[in-house]
């Protein structure tokens, strides 16, 4: 027997692969074409206080090999999550995260305080990296003063909650932001979210997303986030015994043990679960293989363990 | 019949039957499965287009310390487009022992390419049945009005309108003749005053005379195909209340069939197209935005999963 199960700050999930935020709505639209229950845990998309609509279409543009997405959080809102989703969510027998959005610290805290209270979510993950949303909110997660704030603040309302801050990528050294998210008492850190980016109408010379720009994610951002998550285990986590939930492009078991030799004890899939809901699965079973075939008989045996 | 399946949707791996031009542009692709759940008209699915074989997983082939990932590892097989394609059915078929679905498309891109390229006994990755299709109007009469690569879902409509008893009558419109993806000439020539005659095999087969238009006036009635449906409306004897229209096809058609319909009081009904990630109702990227009492009034719904096709009277364009 191969033990894949894993340990995010004391929250045990059956296996490490996750969905990561705003790739699986709030479960229910996979219903058909992915057992969840298989899933080492779930996270949903972004929540904030008030639902949002989100950005004008167009908000998504295939690139060669990955795409912009600029949704601009659109989501249901904390009422109508906590009212309709969270008891569905509840019913799902694995570990729930809920990812939480917004503009001000104020948000992040109400948000963040309501969902502490709630049997069906067992941590929360902060996302202060979104590249899409532009109302005056500070760019938190680029600022290591500002994430220090905010994780902070959110840290004090969060007694039962795990809390799992989301790095941007968007920064240039990332060890300095995690720094900031662990010393403020980040339970984990997961990473990446994607990459501010532009794709161009070159016969009208626009932008082809109505926000301008979007966030890169799929295969083209996967070798970049193994980097980050090895610079950001090596130099941070390790030593503060803080657990990675590594994302960005996994779509095949080879790339998941990419992220684990990294450094990363949670594996999140995003934009493959668009193509092929069901890989996950064979992700997991080909990581079972792979361990299997080095020798191992735990997943624990391999997380960091890249020979540099 | 086929076992029916207890899923509303799923991911199926079909069979190629068939695969041929339907005109210098489009391709006909029939697929083969053992089974599929029910399917409306102006439902969709999302074409894998790229190879349905794993990759070779790691266990088959003989790792040594310090050597190199062989070349067939997942970092060089990418050569194909990363998302699904959204395809209209363009028809379908149950059989004893499987179900058989068509779908026309133009040749656009990448992913198009692919299809266009697929040989019979070639297997296809597609997941669907996706989206809500349309909803069979009380009305006796019904016109179906498909424009380039919108008149493709047109067929499956017909079909089942008149399966439903309804007299249908079809409208295409092309840039040119030779983007058309129907055949031409079956029992009649097409009109060029545009009047309904029984000149496209597909139509006609599902008992539908058919109006051609093309813009180059190559073949058919020259102009848009929503002048002609306007016209056909206007001369023929078409009473009030009993006519109901159907469309899919570029924005602007739309939007004249939209203005021709909706100060008429025709029912009708339109197929949107927005570019999709998910086509599952999960990223929220296909947004169109329709009518709502909000004080904005209006409020987004998504094309993959409300949509694609919408009340004439709910689309904000
Ligand atoms: C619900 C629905 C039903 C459709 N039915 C049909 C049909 O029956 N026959 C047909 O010929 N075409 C149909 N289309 C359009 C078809 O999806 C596109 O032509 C196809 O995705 C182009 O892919 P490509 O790789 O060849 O082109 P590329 O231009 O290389 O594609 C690049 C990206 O843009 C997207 N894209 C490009 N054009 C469109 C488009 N018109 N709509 C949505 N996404 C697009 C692709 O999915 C891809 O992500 C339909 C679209 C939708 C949304
Ligand atoms: C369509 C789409 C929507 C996303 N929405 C969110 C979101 O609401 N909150 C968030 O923290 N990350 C969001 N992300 C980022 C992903 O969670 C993930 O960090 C990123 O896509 C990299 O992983 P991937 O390459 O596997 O997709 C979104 C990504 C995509 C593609
Ligand atoms: S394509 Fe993802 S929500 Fe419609």
């Amino acid at each position: 027997m191969i033990d894949l199960s894993v340990d995010i700050a004391g929250v045990r999930l059956a296996n490490p692969l996750v969905t990561a935020s705003g790739t699986c709505g709030y479960a229910d639209e996979y219903a058909d074409l992915l057992d969840l229950r298989q899933l080492g845990g779930f996270f949903t998309k972004s929540i904030t206080q008030k639902p949002r609509q989100g950005n004008e279409y167009p908000r998504i543009v295939e690139t060669r090999a990955g795409m912009l997405n600029a949704i601009g959080l659109a989501n249901i809102g904390l009422e109508a999550f906590v009212r309709d989703k969270a008891p569905l969510l509840r019913q799902l027998g694995i570990p729930v995260f809920v990812n939480v959005a917004g503009v001000q610290i104020e948000d992040y805290v109400a948000v963040a305080g309501r969902l502490d209270e709630l049997d069906a979510v067992r941590g929360i993950e902060l996302n202060i990296s979104c590249p899409n949303v532009k109302e005056g909110g500070i760019q938190f997660g680029t600022d290591a003063t500002q994430v220090h704030k905010i994780v902070s603040a959110v840290r004090a309302v969060c007694r039962k909650n795990v809390l799992v801050v989301k790095l941007s990528p968007n920064v240039t050294d990332i060890t300095v932001t995690a720094r900031a998210a662990v010393e403020a008492g980040a339970d984990a850190l997961s990473m990446i979210n994607t990459f501010t980016a532009m794709a161009i109408d070159i016969e009208s010379r626009r932008p082809i997303l109505a926000n301008r720009t979007g966030g890169l994610s799929g295969p083209a951002i996967r070798p970049i986030a193994v980097y980050m998550v090895h610079r950001v285990y090596t130099q941070v986590a390790k030593a503060a015994g803080v657990p990675i939930i590594g994302m960005g492009g996994i779509q095949f078991a080879h790339d998941a043990i990419e992220f684990l030799l990294a450094g990363a004890t949670g594996l999140a899939v995003g934009t493959a679960l668009f193509i092929d809901p069901g890989g996950v699965l064979g992700i997991r079973d080909g990581i079972a293989d792979y361990l299997r075939r080095h020798g191992h008989t735990s997943i624990k045996e391999i997380i960091g363990t890249l020979q540099t | 019949m086929a076992v029916p399946t207890t899923k509303s949707k799923g991911i199926f791996t079909a069979g190629v039957l068939a695969n041929r031009p339907a005109c210098a542009d489009h391709f006909a692709l029939l697929l083969r499965l053992a089974e599929f759940p029910p399917t409306q008209p102006g439902q969709f699915v999302n074409i894998r287009c790229g190879r349905v074989e794993p990759i070779l997983k790691p266990t088959e082939f003989e790792w040594r310390p310090g050597s190199l990932p062989p070349p067939h590892q997942p970092e060089t097989v990418g050569r194909q487009p990363l998302l699904r394609r959204p395809i209209s059915l363009a028809g379908r078929r149950d059989l004893d022992d499987g179900v058989e679905l068509e779908i026309i498309h133009r040749v656009v891109g990448v992913g198009t390419a692919w299809l266009a390229g697929l040989k019979a006994g070639e297997p296809v990755d597609i997941l669907g049945p996706l989206g809500q299709g349309f909803r069979p109007v009380d009305r006796p009469l019904a016109a179906v009005v498909g424009g380039g690569s919108g008149i493709p879902p047109m067929l499956y409509l017909a079909e089942a309108l008149a399966a439903a008893g309804k007299k249908v009558v079809a409208f295409a419109g092309a840039r040119s003749g030779a983007s058309l993806p129907l055949t031409i000439g079956a029992h009649d020539l097409p009109s060029q005053a545009g009047w309904p005659t029984l000149c496209t095999a597909e139509f006609a087969a599902r008992g539908a005379a058919t109006v051609i238009t093309t813009d180059d006036g190559s073949l058919g009635f020259p102009g848009l195909v929503s002048q002609a449906l306007q016209g056909w409306i206007e001369r023929s004897s078409v009473a009030q209340g009993e006519l109901a229209v159907y469309a899919c096809g570029p924005n602007p058609m739309m939007q004249a069939v939209a203005g021709l319909c909706l100060p008429a009081g025709i029912p009708c009904q339109l197929s949107l197209e927005r570019h999709m990630a998910c086509g599952l109702g999960a990223c929220q990227g296909c947004v169109c935005k329709v009518k709502d009492d909000s004080p904005q009034g209006w409020k987004y719904k998504l094309v993959c999963k409300d949509g694609p096709v919408f009340d004439v009277g709910e689309i904000c364009w």
